[in-house]
């Protein structure tokens, strides 16, 4: 199996087979990443879909290192731009305002269970928590997707994997 | 232990979804998008070359016409050059050897060499 750098320097060179298989590859976390993000099925799906434009326009900056890093910066652009047009200007910070998720699609209970516990946190814990937990960056690249100090970073996932233990435990309690 | 190792569990589950996700639709209509931006990107830069061509070819005509006047001009110099040139150094010689035969004399010893090495080295 061609690893991600290889594709990449294909797509590079305009093979769109290369950056085919990179898209198949990345799209469950990346559009689980927009999803969670936004709040929404829909606009996450869309976020995703821009994410994967941009990144074919800019495959050629891509210099090595992990592609999942990589993309998830772009992601985290395309979320913020998308949000500026939203004009939803939320403070990223411990007391910020909790943006209510549009789960009209949800079906499965589980999932259920993981939207809700996720909403109950603050923007700020969300965000660190959906790129460290649930896309599976290390603390150290979520600082550099989101700018924020690495200290803030750990300390939100730490509380927010916290919060969402006792949000699960509940749920399931109940 | 890594730091992932802590929330390995919820990883999990959020992974569960992510996968669940169908890929191919997705994938497909991202191909599109690409597609549709190259084309997009063919028809732009076909376009302004074949404008700039187009603005480049209406001013050949012009250009070709300038282009005569200089080739004829370097040309006329280029043959009118040697016999200036001779010219000049006849009447530079002349009026050398005119205000100082010395000259003449050096001028005589100088094509006298000259014609000797030369004679000899055809022989």
């Amino acid at each position: 199996m061609r690893s991600d750098p290889d594709l990449a320097h294909a797509a590079a060179q305009g093979n769109e087979a290369a950056f085919a298989e990179l898209v198949r590859r990345h799209q469950g976390k990346v559009r689980g990443m927009a999803r969670r993000l936004a709040g929404s099925e829909a606009t996450g799906d869309d976020i995703a879909q821009v994410t994967f434009l941009t990144a074919w326009q800019k495959i050629s900056t891509y210099a090595g290192g992990t592609f999942s890093a990589w993309i998830c910066t772009i992601c985290w652009r395309e979320f913020l731009q998308w949000r500026r047009r939203q004009k939803l200007e939320i403070e990223f910070d411990e007391t910020a305002e909790i943006i209510p998720f549009d789960r009209s699609a949800d079906q499965n209970e589980m999932r259920m269970d993981l939207t809700r516990a996720l909403e109950t946190l603050s923007e700020a814990q969300r965000v660190c928590v959906v790129l460290c937990v649930a896309t599976g960056l290390t603390h150290q690249e979520a600082a550099d997707v989101t700018g924020w100090p690495l200290g803030t970073v750990k300390s939100h996932v730490l509380r927010g994997v916290a919060l969402l233990r006792t949000r699960l435990e509940n749920a399931n309690v109940a | 232990m890594r730091e992932q190792d802590a929330y390995k569990d919820l990883s999990d589950l959020f992974r569960v979804e992510d996968n669940a996700l169908p890929a191919e639709p997705f994938t497909r209509q991202v191909m599109h998008g690409v597609r549709k931006q190259k084309m997009m990107r063919r028809f732009v830069v076909g376009s302004l070359g074949f404008t700039g061509a187009g603005i480049a070819a209406l001013q050949l005509p012009a250009l070709l016409g300038e282009w005569v006047g200089v080739d004829k001009t370097v040309t006329q110099a280029l043959t009118t050059a040697p016999t200036e040139l001779s010219t000049a150094a006849v009447n530079q010689l002349s009026a050398a050897a005119m205000s100082n035969p010395m000259w003449l004399a050096i001028a005589a010893g100088a094509a006298l060499c000259v014609f000797a090495v030369s004679a000899f080295e055809r022989a």
